[in-house]
């Protein structure tokens, strides 16, 4: 038995597949903010209980979760103590000296998670050559050990520059803190949490692990505590921010990781379906209420970068490429000041919720639209648990549309059209605009909205194919446990692409394959299971932004050099449109992802039953003057190798499905939906 | 026909999209620091008729210049005289209506059908374009043509062909040659991507739908500009202060504003502002359009979309020949010191009108700090940064520390790059204590950095401005302290420089200590709270003297603590 659990802010969504091939069970309930086991206990319970099963069977049970995401945006974080060099206490809070946007006087960065006085300044200083300008003064550091005890600090944080080259000197003050302090106080480096260069980022990634050490480390001891309780002897995995998992022990030492986990194991969620129908590129779209995020995923491998922002502050771990719009279901459409119609980032949320619901929201949002449209239930959503009013969609609606002069059709069309506009501009961003054409891909559609608005953003982009898979609203669960373990290692090599300065690269190669050894043996994992993948980040001399190219590391000298070579200079010229073929080439660092394979289920296969018959028609539009009586089927009812001729609806409990009219849809052995996108772009 | 509202914002958005992706692209590939690191670039989108549609996310001095580019073009060729395949390429203030010589902008026409439909168009701040000074920045120079080479609008792609004698006389007037290729090849590039982007757009579209769809975008910004301006109270508003000097003869330059709101409309008149000066901080129509305009949107409506449509309400007058519209020859590579003070006068003059969103006076600089030296593995380098300070305090809350301000948002160079990439360490960049004025909210705090060469000396050149002149504060708040370039010895003598110093060697025994302004306080400090004066000096960013001096309160909190009652 596999269990993957996904804890969102309003949801906890658990996933279980019984490994002999039986539809999975799934089960939703609300999340426990305060203490985010308890729901997760309760569902497991609920679980057990009513399918009879054994908490002795759990294989494995994989977990994302938002702790510590939520711990840094309510700042109900562990209290930090920094060590840095003399004349750099203020790096973390000067940051780049940017405003956070040019024209607004008023937003600000917010303030460090390290108090200013709890950053304190020891003699030391090295170069970029690893010159030591200024020894490390022990005694002073010493010094603040005693000002930390007395201060009672969760976790010290020691920073140096150039210590993603040099980390003797930050090692060297974490063992003096570690003698001096008590057991209780977490000392850690900035080079141990990731060692690359640019010391700004690098230091609050560093801060922001620092942060999150006891809170994230508490939670995973009453979580592993309680579903001990229950019977569970299985190790629980995290979920982090690359998509692999993590064992709790790497997840105490690096909550970080974790913090960007729930986009990612719902782009692993969608990798897995994927490739099981056999379909290896894929863009993810998945919208919710709020917003829509996306991936690219190319030959089943999801873009990864390190730059990423939580809560406002920098923070470099390996992380999925998943860009987030403001555009989903509960999008408030209104009138900006120049009379343009506007849509999202505002969401009208779940509480009021679009005006349909008739909980008291009175602006129009794109289900309010869908809902007029007749592309959504008009009568009840969720499987008939939350009833809809249209007629109060179509009121608002209407009224917008006298403020915009044009007709309501047009006008809840319009909304659907800019809704779409936001998502089609967060895929051209991670698709076209690095050179990546769209119509190679297939869209992978999940959240609660995804499907209703796949074919829009599809036919817009040139996107031929959209597959939906059985549950789009449980994938992140599903995601978990079906990942594998994963790990990254990184390396600031800055040298010359030239045979001269190979040496520099064996160097680094060396070090990162020891680390990559020994994290496969305190992971144990198994030879059979072991699989690693190199690359390098490089970029012209003189350039400041480094391209990241895959790599073959156990080429020779001699192909590894020109490879590199060939693969940068296209890549260059796919992303930037040109490239300088006599300019010598940097390499600025070296990485390597390790993964771990797991043990994996195979994903249940749809029953044999009979083809279903619609179960109403709806008088539908599909443009503001197309107009169809289109059969709405249920989805639990649909059975693999039927064919769907557009018009047609599917309903189930988490999504809508639309195939508009000369689209075609198919259901596989698996229970995807996949519909061809016929209709070229008006 | 006119497109609706729905259609409109379809087509902004793709056009914005397609800006975005060049000024990322550009700012990626680049080479100068200033804009890969400081991104100092801009992109646009042009109509036929040479306006402003959409503008990227962009440096607010480039707001003009953007404007001018294209117009310029036109009037020199005329629609009938552009071709496909062309690019034309310009930087001068003067007849190409630039804001100085570093900023070099690119613009490509784009065809339909044989007609002219569009334009796409960048600008990037090379760090070096010739002239007596490296970095074409320095302080000195008493006219344009030592400030660099000036380009007029020219072809630098002719139906196609590249003008390869164009790109090698100005290389060959440029330092470091092999990589300022690199930034032109750049910025060609963000352009042809425009061009193929745009090219599929009207093929979707069709050229008259895109050019209704350009006029009801640039229609709705004037639409949006207006009601904004429509929101504030009709009046007459009045504020002057100085730019401290012009680094050569003369000092407290005045600028003087006079602004009139009248419905829905608002004129800015610079009558009384000083003549324009020896020095090279002169502005010419362009920067001064860009602060007026920048000060609008900062305080009307900071998500409005730029383009042409802003201007349509706004009437900017200044006396030509003044530090605000310079005439030729005048210099004016350090324009964004004087724009900085006028974007102080122009938030000064609405304060009363506007309480609620104005600020007190920040650092009021562009604070730059160049370098140019050879390293002891004989390699020649140029680097030039800015240094930001503190912001001035808003109505409801402190002034952000350590921050750019207004017409600058340019971010540092990581020390590990800077380190890596140049002969120089940096032996302190820390926030100055007391800098701040005092006040119910207290501004921010300036910067203080120390450069030191390594293995041989570096010549300086550097450009301060609130140096002599404090950052004032607003509704009863405290002046923020000025800043200051000094060399310190390391035998411990500190000589202070000029505020607009010129080729100073510093040798490997001492350090040059940059100081920046803080930003000035807002409402009386009489009424800011006990908390904050406490987190003011818990955090060491106040001195027990400095809040003493400023605050009674202060006074009969620390003296009951003292006495422990």
């Amino acid at each position: 038995m596999y269990i993957g659990v996904d804890v969102g802010g309003t949801f906890t969504d658990i996933a279980v597949n019984l490994g002999d091939g039986s539809n999975l069970i799934l089960h939703k309930l609300p999340s426990t903010p305060d203490a985010p086991e308890l729901a997760i206990i309760e569902g497991l319970e609920n679980i057990l209980k009513a399918h009879s099963l054994n908490a002795a069977e759990i294989v494995r049970l994989a977990h994302g979760t938002t702790v510590g995401t939520n711990a840094i945006i309510q700042r109900k974080c562990g209290k930090v103590a920094l060590v840095t060099s003399v004349g750099f206490r203020d790096l973390l809070e000067l940051a780049r000296q940017t405003r956070p946007t040019v024209y607004d006087m008023h937003s600000d960065h917010p303030e460090p998670l390290v108090s200013r006085d709890l950053r304190v300044e020891v003699p030391q200083r090295r170069l970029a050559d690893g010159t030591e300008h200024v020894p490390l003064d022990e005694s002073a550091v010493a010094r603040a050990a005693k000002r930390f005890a007395n201060e009672k600090v969760d976790c010290v944080v020691v920073c140096f520059l150039h210590s993603y080259a040099f980390p003797d000197d930050e090692n060297r003050a974490a063992e003096i803190l570690r003698k001096l302090l008590p057991d209780a106080t977490t000392v850690l480096t900035s080079s141990s949490v990731y060692p690359e260069f640019r010391e700004y980022e690098r230091f609050s990634t560093a801060v922001l692990n620092a942060a999150l050490i006891t809170v994230v480390g508490s939670y995973l001891d009453r979580l592993s505590h309680s579903t001990a309780d229950l019977g569970i002897s299985s190790e629980i995995k995290i979920s982090q921010s690359s998509g692999g998992l993590m064992s709790v022990r790497m997840a105490k030492e690096f909550p970080v990781r974790a913090s960007l986990s729930g986009p990612a194991a719902g782009v692993q969620g969608a990798l897995h379906r994927a490739l099981t129908a056999g379909v290896e590129n894929i863009i993810t779209l998945d919208v919710g209420g709020t917003s829509a995020d996306v991936a690219l995923l190319e030959h089943g491998m999801p873009k990864e970068v390190s730059a990423r922002d939580l809560a406002g502050y920098p923070v470099r771990i390996p992380s999925l490429d998943v860009n987030a719009v403001g555009a989903g279901g509960g999008s408030i459409a209104w009138i900006d000041r120049d009379g343009l119609l506007k849509v999202g980032p505002h969401s009208a949320g779940a509480v009021p919720g679009p005006v349909c619901y008739n909980l008291g929201g009175t602006e129009a949002t794109v289900t309010d639209a869908n809902v007029m449209l007749g592309r959504l239930n008009g009568k009840a959503l969720l499987s008939g648990r939350m009833p809809i009013n249209r007629d109060l969609s179509v009121e608002a609606i209407t009224e917008l549309a006298r403020n915009l002069g044009v007709t309501p059709e047009e006008a809840a069309f319009g909304i659907i059209q800019i809704a779409c506009a936001t998502m089609v501009k967060a895929i051209r961003s991670i698709s076209v605009e690095r050179g990546y054409a769209p119509s190679d891909f297939s869209l992978f559609v999940y959240g609660g909205a995804g499907a209703l608005h796949a074919v829009d953003v599809a036919r817009e982009l040139g996107i031929p194919r959209i597959i939906v898979p059985p549950s789009p609203g449980i994938l992140c669960a599903e995601g978990a446990m079906n990942a594998p373990l994963s790990i990254e290692f990184v390396s600031t090599i800055l040298c010359a692409l030239s045979a001269d300065e190979i040496a520099t690269f064996h160097k680094a190669r060396t070090e990162l394959e020891t680390r990559v050894q020994n994290w496969f043996s305190s992971e144990q994992v198994p030879q059979s299971q072991q699989r690693t993948v190199w690359s390098v980040g490089a970029r012209y001399f003189g350039q400041n932004y480094e391209l990241t190219l895959p790599i073959d590391a156990s080429a020779s000298d001699r192909h590894l050099l020109s490879d590199i070579e060939v693969a940068f200079h296209r890549a260059h010229e796919k992303n930037y449109g040109f490239s300088a073929e006599s300019e010598p080439i940097q390499l600025v660092n070296l990485s390597v992802k390790a993964l771990g394979e797991l043990e994996r289920p195979d994903l249940p296969l749809l029953p044999k039953t009979p083809v279903p018959e619609p179960i109403e028609l709806r008088d539908t539009l599909f443009s503001s003057i197309e107009r169809h009586s289109t059969p709405v089927y249920l989805r639990e009812t649909l059975v693999a190798g039927q064919e769907l001729v557009g018009p047609a609806i599917v309903e189930q409990l988490d999504t809508t499905v639309i195939i508009f009219p000369g689209d075609k849809g198919a259901i596989d052995d698996w229970g995807n939906i996949t519909i061809n996108v016929e209709r070229s772009i008006q | 026909m006119t497109m609706s509202p729905i259609e409109a914002e379809l087509l902004r958005n793709s056009l914005a999209s397609i800006c975005d992706e060049m000024y990322i692209a550009l700012m990626k590939s680049s080479y100068s620091t200033n804009i890969k690191e400081r991104k100092d670039h801009s992109t646009a989108l042009f109509d036929a008729d040479g306006r402003v549609v959409v503008q990227g996310e962009s440096m607010p001095l480039h707001l003009a210049s953007m404007l001018g580019l294209v117009e310029v073009v036109l009037e020199k060729y005329g629609k009938e005289g552009l071709k496909e395949g062309d690019m034309f390429l310009s930087n001068d203030p003067y007849v190409g209506r630039g804001s100085h010589l570093p900023d070099v902008a690119i613009a490509a026409p784009i065809f339909k059908d044989g007609e002219l439909v569009m334009f796409a168009c960048n600008i990037a701040h090379h760090a070096d374009i010739g002239g007596m000074s490296p970095g074409s920045m320095a302080g000195g120079m008493t006219e344009i043509f030592q400030e660099g080479l000036r380009i007029p609008p020219i072809r630098l792609f002719d139906a196609g062909e590249f003008k390869r004698d164009v790109m090698d006389l100005i290389l060959l007037n440029v330092r470091v040659p092999e990589e300022r290729i690199g930034d032109y090849n750049a910025q060609i590039a963000s352009n042809k991507l425009g061009l193929r982007r745009c090219d599929a757009l009207i093929e979707r579209w069709g050229k008259d739908r895109i050019a209704e769809g350009c006029d009801a975008i640039i229609g709705a910004v004037a639409k949006r500009t207006r009601a904004a301006i429509s929101d504030l109270e009709d009046g007459v508003y009045t504020f002057e202060d100085v730019v401290d000097d012009d680094g050569l003869s003369r000092k407290n330059i005045k600028i003087c504003v006079k602004i009139t709101v009248a419905g829905d409309k608002i004129e800015f008149n610079f009558d009384g502002t000083e003549p324009q000066v020896e020095g090279n901080n002169n502005v010419t129509m362009a920067g001064l359009q860009a602060s007026c305009l920048y000060c609008l949107k900062v305080l009307l409506d900071p998500d409005c979309p730029q383009n042409h449509g802003m201007l349509d309400p706004v009437t900017i007058n200044a006396p030509l020949g003044s530090i605000v519209n310079a005439a030729f020859p005048a210099a004016s590579a350090a324009r964004a010191q004087t724009g900085q003070r006028i974007v102080d006068v122009v938030l000064g003059a609405l304060a009363p009108a506007y309480p609620d969103k104005v600020v007190a006076a920040g650092n009021g600089a562009n604070t730059s700090a160049a370098f140019f030296g050879q390293g002891a593995n004989g390699k020649f380098y140029v680097y030039l940064e800015t240094l930001g300070g503190g912001a001035g305090a808003r109505s409801y809350k402190d002034g952000s520390d350590g921050v750019q301000v207004h017409m600058t948002n340019t971010s540092n160079l990581p020390i590990e790059a800077l380190e890596t990439e140049y002969p120089l360490i940096i032996e302190r960049y820390e926030l100055v204590e007391d800098s701040g004025g005092a006040g119910k909210h207290r501004g921010g705090l300036g910067i203080r950095r120390d450069y030191r060469p390594i293995g041989h000396s570096t010549t300086f050149s550097g450009q301060g401005e609130r140096f002599v002149n404090q950052p004032w504060g607003l509704f009863g708040g405290g002046p923020a302290s000025t800043g200051r370039f000094a060399i310190i010895d390391d035998n411990g003598t500190t000589t202070r420089l000029a505020n607009k110093p010129s080729t100073h060697k510093i040798s490997p025994e001492a350090v040059i200590s940059v100081i920046t302004a803080g930003g000035g306080g807002f409402g009386v400090p009489g009424e800011r709270s006990i908390s904050d004066l406490e987190r003011d000096h818990e955090s060491g960013k106040f001195s027990d003297e400095f809040l003493t001096e400023h605050y009674k309160q202060w006074r009969n909190y620390s003296a009951h603590a003292k006495t422990g009652t």
